[in-house]
């Protein structure tokens, strides 16, 4: 049935879809409308789940790693410093091998406050062992929330689904959402490989000593690795079913491009934009919009690429002392394989607005530029408040 | 299209997974201390003169269990229906739950208790100890003498109770009016300890000669006879008030309609008092269709009566005139008059209340058809002479006397002994008194005292039957807990609720009783309003919090020492203050 949603009713409807047994949260703008739509429908019963209200992101994440640890799915979502706070138990959920899907949206961390868009908080728990796919829009949102469960089902890996603040989080648009007749065909009940059982009693996560705990880090490799493949076998079946693939990469008018546009999350509909507008004043334009980051899809990303010119970066985020992170990973997938450049931008940092013509600015730069810049270049910085 | 299906992985799942589980390691081995469950006295219980263990009868009744309720109230107390409806109730007085709304309803589920206890035809069900061959007479058959021989009895002694009057009940019967206390609920209660095997001789006063009879029939004697001398106006004309204590027994012993009341029915009859009995005397002149009129020498707010009689009572048409102190009753034509010192309030006295001195030169005068006093009651003989006798072993509700070897101990109690003439006193003397005597036939006149105070209840006079038998209850901690030693994060407002009254117009058409009992649906609410303080009452929140799932449920609750690693969580999240930390381990 087609409704219309925010981004956060799209995930917890995804949610309810996946018959998700707990849910465990504490709300923090700008995820908040996710929860309290969990909230009610635990409440009301149209999710037979419950809902642990706890006192912090650390025991929320805790509250789900022990749930999964039971053999339930289960479900949280958090932003921003929330995240932060979880972190550790973000490691362990990985280390854990449990399969619990989380939904981050993308805020800016502190200080100084600020609610809005900015993706450094999901990109700073890019080694916790989480698979991080990044939507665009609401029908994105839902799609890979349901998708989530069969992937981190099917490797024992938790999976980050991140929607970028307000633009997503907050945004009514048009999404188709599945019966759920089509859903249990698609997500089956999970069946965990290993859980707690009182009536069984066992030991998990105890001591692994020197002589065997390089092989359980290489175990968490190996599933990584293996993601993109299942994931795309994930991504055929759901076509075959709902008709909508969004791929762990996804290009845009690239069969020709020269120069190509990488970016993630909502900037992509902007950019789209933009391409036509080039596309349209006789311009090889395209654009590559990355979903999944972690694992990092290197052999979609080096085949997507493998005819472009010149590559340009829009990154809304910043390792401070790097400089963009899409950017970075980036130029290490195409080490090796590939000499094209690659121009690395950051700006839309805290919520500003990426235009059109914020694309457009960068791809003249891009393309009148012989090599790019050691460092990623700050895009429409207002210079005067940044007088010594 | 056919869906696709996602091959099934070959990846290693390798985690640290072991099929012993961890409870092999014993963490409780590094703890220094231990919580351990430890039930304490909530204040309502400690301040109930008659030690009722009220967190557990509200737990009980919240549960709609309310046959355990009440034989939990009869185990302390064999009058709730009485005390249900008169009680000055101090547990609600002192109920932690003020600090956060207003107390629980404790008197009016008492009451409702009984009353349902009564619509059901429940027994008590308690069972006397066996019998000792001890006989004790029992002068009075008010509160204290009831209460005496149900405690003796139930302590395996045998009681014949002695009572003046026509009837059994004391006070009860003939002090306070039926719109208060309806006989049938006084008769019931009566029956109650009839049905024990108690023996009640009416009309048969215990004078001198039965005294010195008594030595060979009898083993003790308790006096509960109460105050048998009204007290008179000390003014020029006092004798021409009549006694209203008087007035108000004619008026329950017979049809009150036929009680004559001097004077002309347009002027008001001076109740003279400040006291419950002023107010009853005033009411019931009201339902006889005349004006009453109170005199008092001091504030409104002053009064001894409880303040929501004083209400009811203006509400019902009677006058207060405050700070009036009789100066002289005079008789007129067909009326009398009495002229009244204006007073004023000066400095509060030793006692705390508000001393009063006369306004020089200020009187009044009231033109009244009749003036009755009701300023209290003393000791008739001979038990005012005993009272003066300081050669007694005086307990905080009797006296015990045992005068000479081989004489007959006596032992007073009621409102001849106690500073609080209330009901629940009365009863707390009679239990007083059973325990004393059950203690000096046991171990002798040095053990009385000792084991009265080993059956306190919590820090005060306030004493039990169960704790002195050794009953669960005797465990408990004496420690009073307080509002600070509950968490205050399981508690919510609730509204407190109380019977419905009848409106006052519709009240002083007769001798209806005015209040209504809780409906059912209400006394569960107000018993779950109870925190029930101090007392474990399973709601395992320490079994839900506990990180170490070291609490557990076999037949009683405990704290597993293996796995506990003495965190205290559990006694910081207990609602109740039911679990104490023991430190260091011993």
């Amino acid at each position: 049935m087609r409704s219309v949603l925010e981004g956060s009713q799209a995930a917890a409807e995804a949610v309810r879809l996946a018959r998700v047994k707990v849910v465990s949260a504490y709300p923090i703008t700008p995820q908040t409308h996710i929860v309290e739509e969990l909230a009610k429908f635990c409440a009301e019963g149209s999710l037979d789940g419950r809902f642990i209200c706890v006192e912090s992101e650390h025991s929320a994440m805790a509250s789900v790693i022990g749930a999964a640890s039971g053999g339930v799915r289960t479900f949280t979502a958090s932003s921003s410093h929330g995240l932060a706070l979880m972190h550790e138990m973000l490691h362990w959920a990985a280390g854990a091998r449990l399969p619990i899907v989380m939904a981050e949206v993308n805020r800016a961390l502190g200080p100084g406050w600020n609610l809005w868009m900015d993706q450094t908080d999901s990109l700073s728990q890019r080694d916790t062992g989480w698979i991080q796919l990044y939507c665009a829009d609401g029908q994105e949102v839902l799609d890979t929330t349901l998708q989530a469960y069969r992937l981190a089902e099917a490797v024992n890996l938790p999976v980050m689904v991140t929607l970028d603040a307000f633009f997503l989080s907050h945004t009514y648009e048009p999404v188709d959402v599945p019966t759920q007749d089509e859903v249990d065909a698609f997500l089956p009940p999970f069946v965990p490989k290993f859980r707690m059982d009182t009536a069984a009693p066992l030991s998990l996560h105890g001591v692994a000593p020197i002589n065997v705990y390089m092989e359980m880090r290489r175990s968490i490799q190996m599933a990584m690795e293996a993601v993109p493949e299942v994931f795309a076998g994930i991504e055929a079946e759901f076509q075959t079913r709902f008709g909508r693939r969004w791929g762990a990469v996804d290009a845009y008018r690239l069969e020709d491009a020269e120069i190509v546009l990488v970016t993630s999350g909502t900037a992509a509909g902007t950019a789209r934009v933009a391409i036509d507008q080039l596309r349209e004043a006789g311009e090889k334009a395209g654009m590559l919009r990355i979903k999944m980051f972690r694992p990092f899809p290197v052999r979609e990303v080096r085949q997507a690429l493998a005819k472009a010119r010149k590559v340009a970066v829009l990154d809304r985020n910043c390792s401070f002392g790097a400089g963009g992170i899409f950017a970075s990973e980036l130029r290490s997938a195409l080490y090796g394989a590939a000499t094209v450049p690659v121009w690395s931008y950051i700006t839309g940092l805290g919520g500003r607005d990426v235009t059109v013509e914020t694309i457009m600015n960068l791809y003249t730069r891009t393309r009148d530029a012989v090599q790019p810049e050691t460092e990623s270049v700050w895009l429409e910085l207002k210079e005067e408040l940044l007088q010594a | 299209m056919k869906p696709q299906s996602v091959a099934p992985l070959a990846l290693p799942l390798f985690l640290p997974m072991a099929a012993a589980p961890t409870t092999a390691n014993r963490t409780g081995s590094w703890s220094t201390r231990q919580p351990r469950y430890q039930n304490k006295t909530a204040p309502c219980s400690s301040h109930c003169p008659c030690g009722e263990e009220i967190p557990r009868i509200e737990m009980l009744a919240a549960r709609g269990e309310f046959a355990a309720a009440w034989r939990a109230i009869l185990q302390e107390n064999p009058l709730p229906g009485c005390c249900g409806r008169v009680c000055f109730h101090p547990c609600e007085g002192n109920c932690n739950r003020s600090e956060l709304d207003a107390p629980v309803a404790i008197n009016a589920l008492e009451r409702f208790l009984d009353d349902q206890a009564h619509r059901a035809g429940l027994a008590p069900g308690l069972t006397p100890l066996p019998s000792t061959g001890r006989r004790i007479a029992i002068a009075g058959a008010g509160p204290a003498g009831l209460a005496a021989a149900w405690f003796l009895t139930l302590l395996g002694h045998s009681c014949e109770i002695f009572e003046a009057a026509a009837e059994p009940g004391g006070l009860l019967r003939y002090g306070i009016p039926a719109y208060r206390l309806p006989a049938a609920v006084l008769e019931r209660e009566i029956s109650r300890i009839t049905t024990l095997g108690v023996p009640i001789h009416c009309d048969t006063a215990i004078d001198s000669g039965f005294m010195v009879a008594a030595r060979a029939r009898y083993d003790a004697l308790f006096v509960g006879c109460g105050n048998g001398r009204a007290l008179g106006l000390d003014i020029p004309g006092g004798e021409l008030a009549s006694d209203g204590l008087a007035f108000l027994h004619h008026c329950r012993a017979q049809d009150p309609a036929a009680v004559a009341i001097p004077g002309p029915a347009t002027l008001p009859v001076a109740v003279i008092g400040g006291g419950n009995s002023a107010i009853d005397i005033a009411r019931t002149l009201v339902r006889l269709g005349r004006r009453a009129t109170i005199v008092y020498r001091r504030r409104r707010a002053d009064m001894p009566a409880f303040a929501h009689e004083i209400t009811r009572a203006l509400d019902e048409g009677v006058e207060l005139i405050e700070l009036s102190a009789p100066l002289a009753l005079s008789r007129q034509d067909g009326h009398l008059e009495l002229s009244m010192q204006k007073m004023r309030t000066g400095e509060p006295g030793a006692d705390g209340r508000m001393r009063v001195v006369p306004l020089p030169g200020e009187t009044a005068a009231l033109t009244v058809a009749a003036a009755c006093t009701a300023i209290g009651a003393a000791a008739a003989p001979p038990w005012a002479e005993w009272i003066a006798d300081a050669a007694a072993l005086t307990l905080s509700h009797s006296r015990l006397y045992c005068r000479e070897a081989g004489s007959l101990p006596v032992i007073l109690g009621g409102d001849l002994i106690n500073r609080e003439e209330s009901v629940a006193d009365a009863i707390a003397s009679g239990k007083e008194a059973a325990i004393a005597l059950d203690l000096l036939f046991r171990d002798g006149m040095a053990a009385v005292a000792p084991g009265v105070a080993q059956s306190r209840v919590g820090a005060g006079d306030s004493l039990s039957l169960e704790v002195y038998l050794g009953g669960p209850r005797a465990s408990r901690s004496r420690r009073v807990v307080t509002w600070t030693d509950l968490n205050p994060d399981y508690f919510t407002p609730a509204p407190a609720e109380r019977g419905r009254s009848l409106a006052p117009a519709a009240a002083t058409g007769s001798f209806a009783e005015i209040e209504s009992a809780l409906e059912e649906e209400q006394a569960l609410a107000q018993a779950a309003r109870c925190c029930n303080c101090g007392l474990c009452n399973d709601c395992d929140t320490c079994r839900t919090f506990c990180p170490e799932a070291a609490v557990h449920l076999a037949s009683a609750r405990s704290v597993n020492p293996d796995y506990c690693k003495g965190c205290g969580i559990c006694i910081t999240e207990c609602p109740r203050s039911a679990m104490t930390m023991e430190e260091p381990l011993s």
